[in-house]
């Protein structure tokens, strides 16, 4: 008889535990005869344990938030069939950080789950393009921010100056 | 055994305040002190707890001034412990007891920060509350940095609190957590999460797509950091939040965060006289989540 491996699913903890309290079980309806596995920052391991549903709690061995810099060891030779990124919004702006880190992960599916458990699937070939609308918007941002760097540069420490604590003044 | 207050919160949300004060009668500590603060509501919440709570002392504010009435609320609190609340939360049943007794075993203890729940998920969740835990075992911690605290469960030591001058005023809404926990934690006292000390929140995606929260997330930003970081590290960051708010501007097509980071320095004058560099070592390791004050629009 041919073994057959199980199912496996990773939630990449992304957004707060009120929400996953709300998207698990429609996780685990969507994803039947899954395993599923959470990644999450260390604060979050104590309280994660209260899941009774999942399999492996996985600590991210950085305080940092999810990037595609900050790769985790931990799942280093795992393979999972699903890979879920909890967004805290509808649409899943502001997470393509979370997105950019799931390409660490070997899965041959990810998945957004929004606040209202709305599951989407999102594919490498998009997130690469959201990436690279990205790079044109960070581009722009960067001159911007450069343009404006020396009149921060001269004006934040005298603003700061002006708002420090009377009892305190000279400390900073 | 010592007196706490419970401090809530409430602008128009009548419902929810009623059946978050009948689930505070069902808490299992004898010495409770229950303050709500309104802030201004029409829908006839005051009335209500008038009528149906008499045991509550209710402070009327005149119109909404936002967190500040927490704080209207926190000075006339008589416990020697605080529990913040908001509208629609309540601590489980044995939450109080709970901390009491981690903040009794443990001086340092500044601010016992409960595991917040979705009310929604009230049964399941409550099914696997765990039972009590020594401090040790239910706290949950980071070895390489610090955490702040979530407002919608939390509770501080009311001295402490008072000495670190409660909640910032100006802020109005969001972040007013993260600028206390910078002043707890360089105080000398630890704030800890611990999974068995519980409450419940009506987690509401809806009220999360207005404006309100990317504005005062993003704009507070700035004023934690001109507040709480040595001038080195607040220009960094600085300087990192105004790319953010280019980028996030770009990418989420919205004017929010550019009017949000204007504003941080336009009003730069209401947090004048308030900076207080934390110690470096603060400053370098309490957890501050950037990228999360810039996911709130859509």
């Amino acid at each position: 008889m041919e073994y057959q491996r199980p199912l496996n699913a990773l939630i990449i903890r992304s957004a707060s535990f009120q929400q996953l309290d709300q998207n698990l079980p429609e996780l685990l309806a969507a994803f039947p005869d899954h395993r599923f596995d959470m990644l999450t920052h260390e604060h979050g391991m104590k309280l994660a344990l209260k899941y009774q549903d999942l399999n492996r709690i996985i600590s991210y061995s950085h305080s940092g938030s999810f990037s595609i810099r900050r790769r985790e060891p931990g799942l280093r030779g795992i393979r999972y069939d699903v890979v879920i990124i909890p967004v805290a919004n509808l649409t899943g702006a502001g997470f393509l950080n979370v997105l950019f880190f799931s390409l660490t992960i070997k899965t041959n599916r990810r998945f957004l789950c929004n606040m209202v458990s709305d599951i989407k699937r999102v594919t490498v070939p998009a997130i690469l393009l959201k990436g690279l609308g990205s790079v044109i918007n960070k581009f722009v941002s960067g001159l911007l921010t450069l343009a404006t760097y020396p009149i921060l540069r001269l004006a934040l420490p005298r603003m700061l100056s002006r708002l420090d604590d009377p009892s305190r003044k000279g400390n900073s | 055994m010592p007196l706490v207050s419970i401090v809530m919160l409430c602008w128009n949300r009548l419902e929810d305040v009623r059946e978050s004060l009948t689930r505070i009668r069902l808490i299992e500590y004898p010495e409770l002190e229950v303050i709500v603060v309104d802030n201004g509501s029409t829908d006839g919440t005051p009335e209500m707890i008038e009528r149906e709570f008499p045991e509550v002392r209710l402070l009327r504010m005149t119109e909404n001034i936002g967190i500040a009435a927490y704080n209207r609320g926190f000075e006339r609190a008589r416990g020697e412990y605080l529990v913040i609340i908001d509208d629609d939360s309540f601590p489980a049943p044995k939450a109080i007891g709970r901390m009491v007794r981690k903040f009794e075993r443990d001086p340092d203890l500044g601010v016992v920060a409960f595991d917040v729940r979705n009310f929604y998920h009230y049964d399941e969740v409550a099914q696997v509350e765990e039972p009590e835990s020594s401090a040790k075992d239910s706290s949950a911690t980071a070895a390489h940095y610090y955490m702040s605290f979530n407002g919608a469960g939390v509770g501080i030591r009311t001295n402490l609190f008072r000495r670190v001058g409660f909640y910032p005023e100006e802020f109005f809404l969001y972040n007013n957590e993260m600028d206390s926990a910078f002043r707890i934690w360089d105080a000398g006292y630890r704030i800890e999460f611990h999974s068995d000390v519980v409450a419940y929140h009506k987690y509401s995606p809806v009220n999360r797509t207005s404006w309100r929260a990317p504005y005062y997330y993003v704009r507070n930003a700035f004023w934690l950091v001109w507040k709480n970081y040595p001038a080195p590290m607040a220009l960094r960051l600085t300087r990192s939040l105004l790319f953010k708010c280019v980028h996030a501007s770009l990418e989420q097509r919205t004017w929010i965060y550019l009017k949000a980071m204007r504003d941080a320095f336009r009003q730069a004058n209401l947090i004048q006289g308030k900076r207080k560099p934390v110690r470096e070592e603060i400053a370098l390791n309490l957890r501050v989540p950037y990228d999360v004050f810039f996911t709130f629009y859509r």
